[in-house]
């Protein structure tokens, strides 16, 4: 029976579980002993009680006495700020950096080489250290801040620029002009796939986009007032209003995207290099631009070897964001770090990081993937 | 086009003026190449000033003493200097220092050699293991040598100690979960997946939080390994799981005929694994595999966060002098400065490898 490979490969699996299995009840006993010894409790009960910790920087409403599980919400809003407003900025600029590392003069491609070459070769965690460190040596005071543009500055308080305000009245119709503009794009999606099918355009598309144009124009002129930009003004040592970012965040943004945009850039160029040479060819030969052979050949095709690295690279963005941590930015791992500290409920504490780490890198990467299968080589 | 009108010219003009023009073609060639050109030069002219002006010409170099940065208003570098040896050793003994620097020459030769395709043979794992052997003698003394504990380790050699460590040590691991992965027993090829997809899952940080917070919880006293022990266990389960992934890229190369010649010839599925497959699959990977230990070397970064005394850690320590002024953004690009200076170095080397490889084959 030894020699027969089925049963040995059923003994070889039963011996792997039963290893996995014994090693689990031996860590499991284990620690009951430990927290037994320790007098820690078990158990998520920690969550309904007041955090009674202060979160300096939220995007949504948070004071101390808002239970534990709403501050692990509001950290991990703060996280996926961070990821969000990286993930945009950096594949803009990683799509220049891209194309100008080929670019034809040696001046754009060698500091876009420059740029790509110091974001892969220096840890993150020493970026953003830096960055902080230059921050309090260069920003100047709030009296002599730095305009980059009307209304917004750069000063050792932070990033001030201006906001969108607007007064809850415009809220109801706001929404009612969000819903049928999405329905719009669906009626259209559908009109399209009709026209692929049938030859013909339904004339109810025309309708809704001029139904669509029209409330948006009525709405743009009744609420012509509710809706305001609040533009910071200087007063006394500090900017108010406006929206504005602390020195922690505005360096975590900055340097993440720093980062991310060199290894988005070498990804680009990589999708454009793997476009060949006769589609140039071709398009040139069809009297197109260089502009236009990007934006109607080459795009399209880089974009199909581009979007699997950029999808693992965007998840590398929301990992990334944890190292906030270093220049003190309440992230949701801080956040939830305090949270053990406070309550000494660390295993359930642990748990939670892992399983919402877990649970949004794979939502993330279904929807990419699914947006790759959309973009992907149908082959016949 | 625009290289056409400059032809043009150059035709037109004599020969010292035509090969100026073919040389300036790429910088003004275009409207927007010269409209490039200009802002770029431009800018780089004014940060570039203002570069020199601080890291140069204002700067405080010598004497390395506090009284030669007082009244500078550029970069104080004698602080610096003054406190490399405490900046790339942290807390390690003084005197004893010479062992460390011995350390971090033997770990970067060894990563060096290593590079080398012809060095990919079955005595590379027994280089490697001698070369853990030498780092925790001389690091950690014993044997003629005065001990010094893990506690004190610090800087450079915590940094290429926890890379290599975890790659060294992960890397059998690694061909284990490569092979479970591919394996035709659902068992294991579940284990392997769950295990490679949720550490790949997690930020590193979080790996390093649960060894440091969780092992003391799961683990009984007295098997408890101390701070650094625990780090590098996060950092092994890490580079493993991420090592399995880029040797099942190689892996799926081998055309499946080189496993049905093996069977055909009587080899058993380790002796195929073994003598067959691996040592061709990791040949493959090689050019993957150095990419991987930049990736560490970079990563290790993150174990200040739980305590340990890196490169950052020490450098923030020397900050803390009250007798100088605080100069953190030299420190920090000093250390910048040098992690760059390993994995630029390292990439490069890698780089040429594999082309003058590839040439060699090609």
């Amino acid at each position: 029976m030894l020699q027969d490979a089925r049963f040995r490969a059923i003994m070889a699996q039963a011996a792997l579980l039963a290893g996995v299995a014994a090693l689990g009840f031996v860590l499991l006993t284990a620690t009951a002993r430990n927290l037994e010894l320790r007098g820690i409790p078990l158990g998520f009960g920690f969550l309904w009680r007041p955090a009674n910790f202060q979160i300096a920087e939220t995007i949504l409403p948070y004071s101390s006495s808002d239970p534990n599980w709403w501050a692990a919400v509001v950290g991990l809003s703060n996280s996926l700020f961070i990821s969000v407003l990286v993930i945009l900025l950096a594949s803009v600029i990683g799509l220049f950096i891209g194309i100008g590392r080929l670019s034809s003069n040696p001046l754009v491609s060698g500091l876009c080489r420059v740029w790509v070459e110091v974001a892969r070769n220096t840890p993150l965690v020493v970026l953003l250290i830096f960055n902080y460190a230059l921050w309090w040596e260069v920003v100047p005071l709030a009296t002599q801040a730095w305009k980059l543009a009307p209304g917004t500055h750069i000063s050792v308080r932070g990033l001030s620029m201006p906001a969108l305000t607007w007064s809850a009245s415009v809220l109801a119709p706001a929404a009612f002009l969000a819903t049928s503009a999405a329905i719009l794009v669906v009626a259209s999606y559908a009109a399209r796939q009709r026209q692929v099918e049938t030859g013909r355009r339904p004339a109810y598309v025309s309708a809704a986009w001029l139904f669509t144009a029209l409330g948006a124009s009525i709405f743009l002129l009744a609420y012509r007032d509710a809706v305001s930009l609040d533009i910071p003004e200087f007063r006394r040592a500090n900017f108010s209003g406006g929206w504005s970012l602390t020195p922690e965040l505005t360096t975590i943004l900055i340097g993440l995207t720093f980062y991310t945009a060199g290894f988005i850039g070498e990804i680009v160029r990589g999708g454009i290099l793997a476009v060949r040479k006769g589609q140039w060819e071709a398009a040139t030969a069809l009297g197109l631009s260089r502009g236009q052979t990007y934006r109607l050949v080459v795009v399209p095709l880089a974009l199909r070897s581009i979007v699997p690295p950029l999808n693992s690279q965007y998840i590398n963005v929301v990992k990334n964001s944890t190292l906030a941590i270093v220049v003190g930015y309440q992230d949701f791992m801080t956040v939830v770090s305090t949270m053990i500290n406070k309550t000494s409920h660390a295993i359930e504490g642990v748990a939670i990081i892992l399983g919402v780490f877990l649970a949004v890198n794979l939502a993330l990467s279904a929807l990419l993937n699914a947006y790759n299968r959309r973009i992907a080589i149908m082959e016949r | 086009m625009a290289d056409t009108a400059s032809n043009t010219i150059a035709r037109t003009a004599g020969p010292d003026m035509r090969s100026l023009l073919r040389r300036l073609a790429p910088f003004f060639g275009t409207p927007l190449n010269a409209a490039l050109t200009v802002v770029l030069l431009w800018l780089m002219a004014r940060f570039g000033w203002l570069l020199l002006d601080w890291a140069v010409l204002k700067a405080a170099i010598f004497p390395a003493e506090p009284e030669t940065c007082v009244g500078k208003t550029g970069a104080c570098w004698s602080f610096v200097i003054a406190k490399s040896g405490q900046i790339l050793f942290g807390i390690y003994p003084p005197t004893e220092r010479w062992r460390a620097g011995l350390v971090c020459v033997l770990i970067i030769t060894t990563l060096v050699a290593s590079a080398r395709p012809s060095a990919w043979r079955p005595s590379l794992g027994l280089v490697w293991v001698a070369m853990m052997v030498v780092v925790l003698w001389l690091m950690g003394g014993g044997f003629g040598l005065a001990a010094v504990p893990t506690s004190s380790w610090g800087g450079l050699p915590v940094t290429l100690i926890l890379t290599v460590f975890a790659i060294g040590l992960g890397f059998p691991a690694a061909i284990l979960l490569a092979l479970g992965r591919r394996s035709n027993l659902p068992v294991v090829r579940t284990l392997s997946v769950l295990f490679i997809e949720t550490i790949r899952g997690l930020p590193l940080l979080s790996l390093l939080l649960v060894a440091s917070i969780l092992l003391p919880l799961f683990l009984p006293e007295a098997l408890l390994p101390d701070k650094f022990v625990r780090a590098l266990i996060a950092l092994t389960i890490f580079a493993a799981a991420y090592l399995a992934e880029v040797l099942r890229g190689g892996l799926q190369s081998i055309p499946s005929g080189q496993s049905e010649a093996a069977e055909a010839l009587g080899l058993g599925y380790w002796k195929t694994q073994r003598l067959i497959i691996l040592p061709q699959a990791i040949r493959i990977v090689i050019p993957a595999l150095t990419n991987t230990i930049i990736v560490m070397i970079k990563n290790t970064s993150l174990v200040l966060v739980v305590g340990l005394f890196d490169l950052i850690s020490s450098g923030k320590a020397a900050l803390s002098d009250p007798a100088w002024p605080a100069p953190s953004t030299e420190t920090f690009l000093f250390i910048g400065l040098i992690y760059f200076a390993l994995a630029f170095s390292f990439a490069r080397f890698a780089d040429f490898l594999e082309r003058s490889g590839a040439e060699k084959r090609g």
